[in-house]
């Protein structure tokens, strides 16, 4: 149905795209398997005309096409659902679908917009209320609204980038069933994914890509998450779940009834304790309350309410250096904004979170930059390097390492391995670990279920700013915390 | 054909000099067009501007003396810029570190030099930072946009120091200037000495070496340290557990402070007395273009600081070529025309242009 063939496109330093071949036929789900930076996006840009490829084309049902543009790749029946959602957050649902869509008279009418979404929604199992407004909506919402507004203009294929990433597994589960329908239908699906467990949940084929180049087409009935893995890291890898071995020592981390707020993120009355020798996971999804939650324990926005000790020092809205006194390290999700200032060097960022005399020492910095560099096996040109010109595993192994370094009694890492490959995955896991063995008290704030479940002893779930439920991270059960994370009171 | 414009990968040491140079030379060219267009002998009048600027030692005594209050300004803009504060307020600054500058000279002016210029050049710091007090509070604590702020005081000050010497008999005016009132001079000991028969004066120096402290500030101490962080990442600064607030302030009264110092020194190096018409030429609104094409460098802002220095210097030059002589105003556009392509320029430093043939299509 839509192929391509030899497909080489090149950004100033990067080979994006290399020689990129291949095939989906009517009816298929077929995924696009790799690490981050593989070329996922790349290919799917030029699949859907956004992009142009140095060299090679597009073909469509054997046709070859040249795409200028997204809306000329919609009009010959490709559409795409784009990793960031391109919505009109004041318009309701309708009204975005009509945006771009040239049968619209000069006055707009609805109507007829939103009996089509009703019918689609029936249809494919994407149910959304025409009338409401994009910002009432629930990110999962949302991207229906995206898969109906391209489903709308005709699309017989669709491209899916990284669609999982924002959603609760139920909603993951509702988005596979409807996928499953459009390719029942005939239309085909690409569904483009770094995470092994959906890409063998959902595909017929899978296409694998590293360092911009295919480098494994099967079917999934032939293949292992243990193969695909291999595929795509190029070595084996090893992600099994780790828990601690030893038995836990006295509460190092007590949170009770903190309510904080920041930017656009709240928590209330939350209670955690983490003790040593332990990683305790908080599940949730994205934008309820985790970011507060981190801010207000580290110091770095001052609690409305509540008490934070840290080994038995009491640091309510003491501020951050305060909270770093008594033993805390705090590896924030925004690495490069937050944990380190993007566009000063490696050894000036590991001058961040130190305590500093009058006149600043830069060659100590270097030396110990240089130090990082070589125990955490750093890519970089060298220490003056800005951090922002890092691939996402070396920032986050250059905050680890200053951040280590300190030696924290309590670590609290917020998506420590969000965006980062598998091999990078696989080191911060087993710092991590290292961390537990050694006796200190860990906090793991992440949306990634698979990972909080993988590494915690304890897990809380958050939702809406609120703990709304602790289990032992031994044997935790997807289901009920999936359904904890969407706020159903168990 | 299709042009577009793509942001580069990477800045090269190559791009930061000759992107400016090649835009200075481009301006010079369009000047040169402009030039002939309307009647006038280009290399004639690029002659005389580079003479009278840049190649006698008369010139370049006239382009330093023009380009020491730009230093002053230029450092106060970028010190502020670069922890991404846009106050424009060193032109109000500037103002009142002169009045305050030249009512301590006149009170002051009969004791030792070695007494009465310190005391002088402190009333102009002083009077820098009083001017930028309530800006500074305001932005720390309540957000409230410099940029208005600041230019506000920029006119109350204008006013204010015009009130002092035409607005009503004042100790800062000459009581003998019957005709059209003038400034008190200030006592010869308050006065900056001059190198022998030149215009330049001690103020050069002081320009330099703040020029270097500044560098040091900047480079070197964990403030310069903190300012780095909070002008790149403001979240890593309060991450860091930097006190932005205080440092907001802070910096915008550093800021103040050299803008004052630059009034100062025009009282006491050039002027010798509360000079409205002399000091009120722009002199901080160049401060942030010398700034900006010196992109927030305390050395580089030293060297454009002379460079445009000696533009505003030939300006006057050319009004007196005989036959040949150029009008002000052309003489002004000529300027702002060289200006603003460097300005323009700048652009090229982050961008290049790409030119591709238009693509074909089919399907
Ligand atoms: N617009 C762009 N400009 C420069 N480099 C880019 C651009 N888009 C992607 N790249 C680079 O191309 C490579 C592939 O990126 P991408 O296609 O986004 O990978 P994926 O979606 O598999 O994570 C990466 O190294 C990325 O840095
Ligand atoms: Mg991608």
């Amino acid at each position: 149905m839509i192929a391509a063939r030899h497909i080489s496109k090149s950004f100033p330093g990067v080979l994006a795209n290399q020689d990129v071949s291949f095939d989906v036929a009517p009816g298929e789900v077929h995924s696009l398997l790799g690490e981050n930076g593989a070329g996922k996006s790349t290919l799917a840009a030029i699949l859907t005309g956004l992009y142009q490829p140095d060299a090679g084309h597009v073909e469509i049902d054997g046709v070859r096409v040249s795409l200028k543009s997204p809306r000329h790749g919609l009009a010959l029946g490709i559409g795409m659902v784009h990793q960031h959602f391109r919505l009109v957050s004041q318009f309701t649902v309708a009204e975005n679908i009509s945006l771009g869509d040239r049968k619209q008279n000069w006055i707009l009418s609805t109507k007829k917009v939103e009996e089509a979404v009703r019918e689609i929604g029936e249809r494919y199992g994407l149910p959304v209320d025409p009338r409401a407004r994009i910002n009432e909506l629930t990110v999962g919402e949302q991207q229906r609204v995206e898969i109906i507004k391209t489903l709308y203009r005709g699309a017989q294929v669709l491209l899916l980038d990284e669609p999982t990433s924002v959603l609760t597994p139920q909603e993951v589960t509702t988005l596979f069933d409807s996928v499953r329908t459009l390719a029942s239908e005939g239309k085909s699906v690409i569904f483009i994914s770094h995470k092994l467990g959906e890409v063998m949940d959902i595909s017929d084929r899978v296409t694998v890509m590293r360092d911009g180049k295919v480098v494994g087409n099967t079917s999934v009935t032939d293949t292992s998450r243990e193969a695909l893995a291999r595929m795509m890291v190029g070595r084996d890898v090893d992600l099994s779940a780790i828990r601690a071995t030893k038995p836990t020592g006295t509460p190092l981390l007590e949170v009770r009834g903190l309510t904080a707020k920041s930017a656009r993120s709240q928590v209330s009355d939350a209670s955690i304790v983490v003790k040593a020798g332990e990683i305790v996971g908080i599940a949730g999804v994205s934008g309820n309350g985790q970011r507060a939650l981190a801010e207000g324990i580290a110091g770095l926005t001052p609690p409305v309410g509540g008490h934070i000790t840290i080994c038995g020092i009491d640091v309510t809205g003491k501020g951050s250096v305060a909270a770093r006194k008594a033993g805390l390290s705090y590896v924030p999700e925004d690495r490069n904004g937050t944990g380190l200032a993007p566009s000063l060097s490696i050894s000036e960022n590991m001058l961040l979170t130190e305590d500093l005399p009058f006149l600043v020492n830069h060659k100590s910095a270097v030396a110990k930059a240089e130090e990082a560099i070589g125990a955490y096996s750093i890519k970089t040109p060298g220490a003056s390097t800005p951090t922002r010109m890092l691939s996402g595993g070396n920032v986050q192994k250059v905050l680890l390492a200053r951040e280590l370094g300190h030696d924290p009694q309590v670590l609290i890492v917020a998506s420590p391995t969000w965006g980062l490959d598998v091999g990078a995955v696989e080191f911060v896991r087993s710092k991590l670990n290292e961390l537990r063995n050694q006796g200190r008290a860990i906090l793991l704030i992440s949306e990634d279920l698979d990972e909080v479940r993988a590494l915690s002893d304890r897990i809380y779930v958050i939702f809406e700013g609120k703990i709304v439920m602790e289990c032992a991270g031994e044997g935790a059960d997807v289901t009920t915390l999936g359904l904890a994370m969407a706020g159903a009171s168990a | 054909m299709k042009f577009s414009l793509e942001r580069r990968r990477e800045v090269k040491p190559w791009h930061l000099i000759g992107v400016p140079l090649l835009s200075v030379i481009f301006g010079t060219l369009v000047g040169g067009l402009f030039l002939e267009a309307t009647g006038h002998n280009a290399i004639l009048v690029f002659k005389t501007m580079s003479q009278t600027s840049y190649t006698t030692l008369y010139g370049i005594g006239d382009t330093l003396t023009a380009a020491t209050p730009l230093i002053f300004t230029a450092l106060a803009a970028l010190v502020a810029f670069r922890v991404n504060l846009y106050s424009i307020g060193a032109e109000g600054q500037l103002f009142v570190g002169g009045i305050f500058a030249s009512g301590v000279g006149i009170a002051v002016g009969t004791s030792s030099s070695a007494l009465a210029i310190p005391a002088v050049l402190i009333a102009g710091v002083l009077g820098g930072i009083v001017w930028m007090t309530l800006p500074a509070l305001f932005r720390a604590w309540f957000g409230t946009s410099e940029i208005i702020t600041t230019l506000m005081f920029n006119f109350v000050a204008l006013f204010l120091m015009r009130y002092l010497i035409y607005g009503a008999s004042t100790y800062w005016r000459d009581p003998t200037s019957t005709n059209f009132p003038q400034g008190k001079k200030l006592d010869q000991n308050a006065w900056l000495p001059r190198f022998g028969t030149q215009s330049v004066h001690w103020g050069l120096v002081l320009a330099l070496v703040t020029t270097v402290g500044i560098w040091f500030l900047l480079r070197k101490t964990r403030f310069g340290y903190q300012m780095k962080v909070l002008g790149d990442a403001p979240n890593a600064a309060r991450y860091s557990g930097v006190p932005v607030k205080r440092m907001t302030f802070t910096v915008l009264i550093i800021s103040g402070g050299l803008a004052g110092l630059a009034g100062a020194s025009e009282v006491a190096g050039r002027a010798h007395a509360l000079d409205p018409n002399g000091l009120a030429i722009g002199l901080g609104y160049a401060g942030i273009i010398v700034a900006t094409l010196a992109r927030l460098n305390p050395f580089g802002a030293v060297i454009i600081a002379i460079g445009f220095g000696g533009l505003q210097n030939s300006a006057s030059a050319l009004q007196s070529l005989g036959t040949d002589s150029v009008p002000s105003a052309i003489a002004t556009t000529l300027q702002g025309l060289i200006l603003l392509l460097a300005l323009a320029g700048e652009l090229f430093v982050r961008y290049r242009l790409k030119i591709s043939k238009k693509v074909e299509v089919s399907a």
